[in-house]
């Protein structure tokens, strides 16, 4: 019965992965296309914990934090790229 | 960017954990998910962040070149070093139970500690290099 709770909450987040994927690819401008990578991530965060949680597995919390570090400093790159057409 | 006040704190707020995280996945790499390889790649992303934060004069200051070459070569020293201790002390390569002959189990996790250290700090002095020269700096 718990396990149920937790599939469809992973099931949930999946979809709103697909629709920040979707906006990703349709974003008409290049902001929008990083807000939707942004928001992707922190998706994948939340699905590592319900999956990590479902399989009783805490080390996938590890992976989940690793995650959204590296999420960020992808953000701020891209951010840097578009803004200034390079990354130094 | 590099004058967003707002990117900056929470980027120097954030340099020091990710930093902290890096050692904790180099030393529970063990126990938990892990290891050296991604240490490495965690730290060289705490510095890389530092770079796009402030200028890449800063994260010089901070972390020498000269200072990474070393890293990176005394991290392949750490990790020969390890192996060939071993084959002195009269076991194969990198068969670390001979380190402490009274105690096999310590000897077996020190000497991986000590070879996951090295792989740590090759990895992340080599994906600095990587940055810097794709970057189109001398090193």
């Amino acid at each position: 019965m718990n396990i149920d709770g937790h599939l469809i909450a992973a099931l949930l987040v999946l979809i709103g992965a697909i629709l920040s994927m979707i906006r990703a690819a349709a974003g008409p401008t290049s902001y929008d296309r990083v807000l939707a990578v942004n928001v992707f991530g922190t998706k994948a965060v939340m699905l590592l914990a319900i999956i990590g949680f479902i399989g009783d597995r805490s080390g996938f919390l590890d992976i989940a934090i690793l995650y959204g570090l590296v999420n960020f400093i992808a953000t701020v790159a891209l951010l840097r790229f578009v803004e200034t057409k390079r990354l130094t | 960017m590099s004058e967003s006040v707002v990117l900056r704190t929470v980027g120097g707020m954030l340099f020091p954990y990710i930093l902290v995280y890096g050692l904790y996945v180099q030393m529970h790499g063990e126990i938990g998910p892990g290891g050296g390889f991604q240490a490495g790649i965690l730290i060289a992303a705490a510095f890389i962040l530092h770079s796009l934060l402030f200028s890449p004069q800063g994260t010089d200051r901070l972390l020498p070149s000269r200072l990474v070459d070393i890293a990176m070569c005394s991290g392949v020293l750490l990790y020969i070093g390890t192996g060939v201790l071993c084959l002195l002390m009269g076991g194969y390569f990198l068969d670390y139970s001979v380190l402490i002959p009274s105690d096999p189990a310590y000897a077996e996790a020190l000497g991986m500690t000590l070879v996951e250290i090295g792989v740590g700090l090759t990895v992340a002095s080599v994906i600095l290099t990587m940055v810097r020269k794709i970057r189109g700096e001398a090193t």
